[in-house]
């Protein structure tokens, strides 16, 4: 459905993105995985035709959406990272204004707004203005307005960015519905890997303004087939323990966060008695250790050398 | 272009405190500035320390031929405590041929007074040297030319011409300030992502800022006209009949502030610093253009030449020479010319820089 090529944007002497390639399929849910300044927005500004490439093609259905931005923008609709909504206004004013601007009118605008209202489960509210909303509301409202005029093609650009964990469990639970029982194909941005895994189908991974790996999630994690992950968690991290750690023969990848070390290690390496041994030497006190199956954010650990969330 | 236009007024009404607080500012400020009072006389307390009393009396008879000015006999120690303590600006002390200003605070009416006083005693002095030449001689003042001098561009002197460029210029200045202030909102919404949002819907660019600018251009002409009439009213100036003519001044006064804006809003993108630069730009364009003082007392070269590149001193002309003039069509085409030329030129600039101002 959608093809993407070659992509490629500076700004002035910064490129920003770069050889980027991905493609959609209809009805697919499809993630955009990558740190903060990975350059996922800048992608995703140049598939929703917001920003002109420096370099490449975007097609929807075999048509080129840069020479003709009209064939995607109808049935394209954009959920961006900030509230994009008039918090003056109600969330009834502000779906009715972006019914309009699609051309909606009468009972059809009507019934369009309380069926968006019922699914972002705004109906009760709707007629409080906006300003006075949550952080969890005013996401879910910022989603409403993009599914005004019945999209076929849905981008994300990290929804659920800076809200408590109930709020966000419902995006989430509303993205897959939208997806599987409204067929609406979606490209989701994060940088939270347990969101990706949870809604998409297929992965593109970007770091530094290119496309590091992709695939289905389980492609993904067989990157790491011949490797595990080990999460040690220390009462106290020393520099000491982690330089060992890090010259350890078999650990491949050390990341630190807090009081946990979380390792990428060859499988079937007895490395277990060693890390006891030198934290004895650097006097860490090991508090647990889990041996456990790859994630996608151990895939990123693994291609980049750092965390999603470093 | 028109759900876009609508949406703003809707947005304006849920927070109108901001034109509201112009319109009021404009009447305040217009009303008290300078001392101007709802009667259009003004007293002027006026002594002598070396004149005898008939003396005085014979100056003040000559003084008080005008309407507006009305100059009443006071002590020196009087005018002396009640400028002391604030209760008047200043008072007129009268000499031999002569007469002098004690000035507690600045005042612009002094402007007025010495420019009726000088007239009084320049033409006196005349009639006196020529009585000293002529000793014993009748001498009959018959007028064979008269030439009526008037500060160009604001019509009628003294008081009322200073009444009216001030409700005029402080109009302009306040309008000026709440039509860039709204343009804010532009700026606020490329920045948050409305904006986006109606990219990517079925209205088009220039719909878009159509629907805008028309909003900002309404707002500016509304609160022009609604601050002129309840000024008029207030102040008893008269507005004529040429609301033709002063219409075209407002609307291309109007245009070309909008598109200031727009250059202002595409050279800072920046919300925070918009709001920082949109005072220094709106007070300095007042100050230079005129609204605050007459340009008339302006000497220097380069600020007068500054100031024919300021949209407020061409709305002034425009609107002065509207209200004043009995025919001001014709004379009004060159204000009003200067200012859509400026307006296009702004516009063009700004939304050529403002669209290709990228987001990373």
């Amino acid at each position: 459905m959608l093809e993407v090529k070659n992509l490629k944007k500076t700004f002035k002497k910064t490129v920003a993105v770069e050889d980027v390639d991905l493609y959609i399929e209809e009805g697919e849910s499809v993630g955009l995985l990558g740190p903060n300044g990975a350059g996922k927005s800048t992608t995703i500004s140049m598939i929703s035709t917001l920003l002109p490439p420096t370099k490449g093609t975007i097609k929807y259905k075999g048509k080129d959406v840069l020479k003709n931005p009209d064939e995607l923008r109808p049935i394209l609709g954009v959920v961006p990272q900030d509230i994009a909504i008039y918090g003056e206004l109600s969330a009834y004013a502000n779906m009715k204004f972006f019914g309009k601007i699609y051309g909606l009118s009468g009972s059809q605008l009507e019934k369009k707004i309380q069926e968006i209202l019922e699914l972002v489960g705004l109906s009760d509210r709707q007629k409080d203005v906006v300003d006075t909303y949550s952080g969890g509301m005013k996401r879910r409202i910022n989603i409403a307005v993009a599914l005004m005029h019945n999209p076929e093609f849905l981008i994300m650009d990290e929804p659920t960015v800076g809200i408590d964990p109930q709020s966000r469990n419902y995006i989430l639970n509303m993205v897959k519905r939208l997806n599987g029982e409204k067929g609406i194909t979606i490209l989701y941005t994060s940088h939270y890997m347990e969101e990706v895994e949870k809604l998409c189908d297929r992965v593109y991974i970007m770091d530094h303004g290119r496309i590091i790996a992709s695939g289905t999630k389980e492609e993904l994690k067989n990157i790491l087939s011949n490797e595990e992950t080990i999460v040690i968690e220390v009462a106290e991290r020393k520099q000491a323990f982690t330089d060992l750690l890090v010259s350890q023969k078999g650990i491949n990848q050390v990341a630190e966060e807090e009081n946990n070390y979380q390792l990428i290690v060859s499988k079937g390496d007895q490395l277990l008695g060693e890390i006891f041994e030198q934290a004895r030497q650097t006097n860490v006190k090991i508090k647990s250790i889990h041996i456990q199956t790859p994630t996608l954010e151990d895939v990123f650990l693994h291609l980049t050398g750092r965390k999603l969330r470093d | 272009m028109w759900n876009v236009f609508l949406l703003q007024w809707k947005r304006l009404l849920k927070k109108p405190f901001l034109v509201f607080l112009f319109i009021g500012l404009t009447i305040l400020f217009v009303y008290f500035m300078g001392g101007v009072q709802v009667n259009s006389t003004l007293t002027v307390p006026v002594y002598s320390e070396s004149l005898t009393e008939g003396e005085l009396d014979d100056w003040l008879g000559r003084l008080n031929e005008g309407e507006t000015l009305i100059f009443e006999k006071t002590s020196a120690e009087t005018a002396q405590e009640d400028i002391r303590m604030n209760e008047i600006s200043f008072a007129m002390m009268i000499e031999e041929d002569n007469y002098q200003f004690l000035v507690g605070r600045d005042s612009q009416q002094i402007a007025a007074v010495d420019q009726h006083a000088e007239q009084i005693f320049r033409e006196y002095n005349r009639l006196d040297a020529i009585q000293d030449e002529f000793p014993g001689t009748d001498i009959e003042v018959q007028e064979i030319l008269s030439v009526q001098v008037e500060n160009e561009g604001t019509g009628g002197g003294g008081l009322e011409s200073y009444k009216l460029a001030l409700l005029v210029g402080m109009t302009l200045y306040f309008s000026a300030y709440s039509v860039l202030f709204l343009q804010l909102n532009l700026i606020e919404e490329k920045r948050k992502g409305t904006w986006n949002r109606l990219i990517y819907s079925p209205v088009t660019k220039i719909q878009l800022y159509l629907g805008y600018l028309l909003h900002y251009f309404l707002v500016g002409s509304i609160q022009i006209i609604v601050s002129v009439f309840i000024l008029t009213k207030l102040l008893q100036v008269d507005l004529g009949t040429n609301y033709y003519s002063l219409g075209i001044v407002i609307v291309s006064f109007i245009f070309a502030t909008v598109s200031l804006g727009i250059l202002l809003a595409a050279l800072i993108p920046s919300p925070q610093s918009l709001q920082i630069v949109i005072p220094i730009v709106a007070t300095s364009m007042a100050m230079l253009g005129g609204a605050f003082w007459t340009l008339e007392i302006v000497s220097n070269r380069f600020l007068l030449f500054i100031a024919e590149l300021i949209p407020i001193k061409h709305g002034m002309d425009g609107m002065i020479t509207a209200i004043t003039q009995p025919e001001p069509l014709r004379e009004i085409l060159q204000p009003a010319g200067i200012l859509v030329l400026m307006g296009i030129l702004f516009m063009a600039i700004g939304i050529n820089l403002m669209e290709r101002v990228v987001k990373i």
